[in-house]
């Protein structure tokens, strides 16, 4: 299929796009702010809207973009490294391993200590769920064998947080929390949130120049080591980053599914699938894509995030799996 | 000095002890029945898997050769070819010229070479397997390369095709180069200057075609009483 789009406008175009909707996000909500009073909240010259707009809706976006860019890239990552256009962070269960490492640092008390905890907990059982995707999976696995492996860790990791629902003896704030992991929102995101999912800006800048030999890899493994790809070390690098995006989003965010499937895919529909194009297209893209869906559960009356990216995401979903087949 | 130097190359489980030394300016055929370890040794010359021993390639070990440079003296050409994206034929011939820093040259050359001008925009995945796999070997001469690695690369091929690898094999091979390709059609070893033969991962012979290929060589290998009555070959004129 020929892409949709001239290469060279799909950036600017998405760049506009993410503008738009991000004034958007800022302006809309409980309380609607014109134009004047978005300006003069920005610079911080009206009381009222400096307070809506600095501790609420500003951190509140900060987080949907870097989410939303951490989910779509790591979506692209995993589906050139296993070659397969169905791979994503979540049905993977690189996410719900994040959660799950979450959920436990939580339901262990651990998150009073240090706000670094939980991230760091995050990471950790994203990075065990990656792991056993890698040992089941392994290279240019057939959809079968990497969706079943995705299903079988989804369904023990969830174990692994119903556990610790069920065992910790819980407070309603805790409880709150929790739940709050399994249904990735971006309600009361502050700016200690922001600062957490900062370094998703140095993955970002870390898999930037990847793009080329990710174009190699994903037509093959032995492929592209003989053409000059250093290949167990672009793996490793791709896994890591991956991982780390996937868990990065995960701990501010909780599970957000679907992005990292429905925008590459989206990308590669309309510029082809070149990865040096992709990279920075699905970091914007899964930006735009996660602040829209913000917008839309914010205007359907506080749905959670997580639910609307899987009414849109389930459908995309079962509607490329039978394209496949 | 020799142009793909194997010193006791092994892989574990599928390919036993070879060793083997093939000059510049050769073809040679590797041949043996399903499983024998044909695709295995290919790989493991090219540095594609995980083996013992030692292989060499110009004269240099290649645990010595960086990985890029690795991606300027050798062409692999797989088996299969399965792509799961949709780039176009023109970009994946492109990417031979990836260790030269995606310079580009060559790359029209080696699309018209396999009649591959016509379909330079066309999704790869969207091709027949012949289709594909003359993208393969577009993809390895656009390296540039001079030890050239190709698995089956006629088993998908009608015979125009089938006869332009093979005449570009003896061009490689006069422009110096060593072209090792794997073969189920005997006929075809008759083409080339050497033969390998491997059974159960075991290599058998190593010679000229016709002073390896005897009917005694072929009923211990390929379990057939078979003699050479005519050879019906082809050759492009």
């Amino acid at each position: 299929m020929k892409p949709l789009l001239p290469a060279r406008l799909a950036l600017p175009l998405l760049v506009l796009l993410l503008g738009l909707l991000a004034l958007l996000s800022l302006a809309v909500g409980e309380v609607r702010l014109g134009p004047a009073e978005l300006l003069a909240g920005l610079l911080r010259r009206d009381e009222f809207a400096t307070t809506i707009l600095w501790q609420i809706r500003l951190p509140r976006l900060g987080v949907a973009m870097l989410v939303g860019a951490a989910l779509a890239a790591s979506g692209l990552v995993m589906q050139a490294y296993f070659r397969n256009s169905l791979a994503s962070p979540g049905l993977l269960g690189v996410s719900s391993g994040g959660a799950a490492g979450a959920v436990i640092a939580i339901g262990a008390g651990w998150a009073g200590a240090s706000f670094l905890f939980v991230p760091l907990a995050a990471i950790a059982g994203a990075l065990v769920a990656t792991g056993a995707v890698v040992v089941l999976a392994r290279q240019g696995a057939g959809t079968e064998r990497l969706l079943l492996a995705g299903i079988a860790l989804n369904a023990l990791l969830g174990a692994v947080t119903s556990y610790v629902l069920s065992q910790a003896t819980l407070t309603y704030e805790r409880n709150a929390k929790i739940l709050f992991w399994l249904l990735g929102g971006l309600e009361d995101r502050t700016w200690e949130h922001v600062a957490m999912a900062a370094p998703i800006l140095l993955g970002a800048a870390l898999l930037w120049p990847l793009g080329r030999p990710m174009d190699l890899l994903s037509l093959g493994w032995s492929e592209a080591q003989s053409l000059g790809v250093d290949v167990t070390r672009l793996r490793r690098r791709l896994l890591g980053l991956s991982t780390l995006l996937t868990a990065l989003a995960t701990a501010v965010a909780g599970t957000v599914g679907f992005v990292g499937l429905v925008v590459p895919h989206i990308l590669r529909l309309l510029v082809g699938p070149e990865h040096r194009r992709l990279v920075p297209l699905a970091l914007v893209g899964g930006a735009v894509f996660v602040i829209a869906c913000d917008l839309a559960a914010r205007a359907a009356g506080g749905l959670r995030l997580g639910i609307v990216t899987a009414l849109i995401g389930g459908p995309f979903f079962l509607w490329l799996l039978r394209r496949q087949t | 000095m020799s142009a793909l130097t194997l010193n006791d190359v092994a892989v574990a489980g599928r390919l036993a002890p070879v060793t083997l030394a093939l000059g510049p300016g050769q073809t040679v055929g590797l041949v043996g029945p399903n499983g024998s370890g044909k695709s295995t040794l290919m790989q493991a010359a090219g540095g594609l898997l995980p083996y013992s021993g030692r292989v060499g390639w110009n004269g240099q070990w290649l645990a010595d050769i960086p990985m890029m440079e690795r991606g300027r003296m050798t062409a692999w050409v797989p088996q299969e070819a399965h792509f799961e994206f949709g780039f176009t034929v023109r970009s994946v011939v492109a990417q031979g010229r990836y260790a030269f820093g995606d310079d580009e040259q060559g790359v029209e050359a080696a699309l018209a070479r396999f009649d591959l001008t016509t379909l330079a925009h066309r999704p790869v995945n969207r091709l027949s397997g012949g289709e594909r796999h003359r993208v393969l070997l577009a993809r390895a001469i656009a390296t540039g390369a001079s030890i050239h690695l190709w698995d089956e690369p006629l088993g998908a091929l009608d015979p125009r095709h089938g006869l332009k690898v093979l005449a570009l094999a003896d061009e490689l091979k006069h422009a110096g180069g060593t072209v090792m390709m794997s073969l189920h059609d005997l006929r075809v070893a008759y083409y080339l200057d050497q033969v390998v033969v491997l059974s159960e991962g075991r290599l058998q012979a190593v010679g000229r075609p016709h002073d390896v290929l005897t009917p005694e060589l072929l009923h211990d290998v390929f379990g057939v009483r078979a003699e050479f009555v005519s050879s019906l070959v082809l050759k492009l004129k």
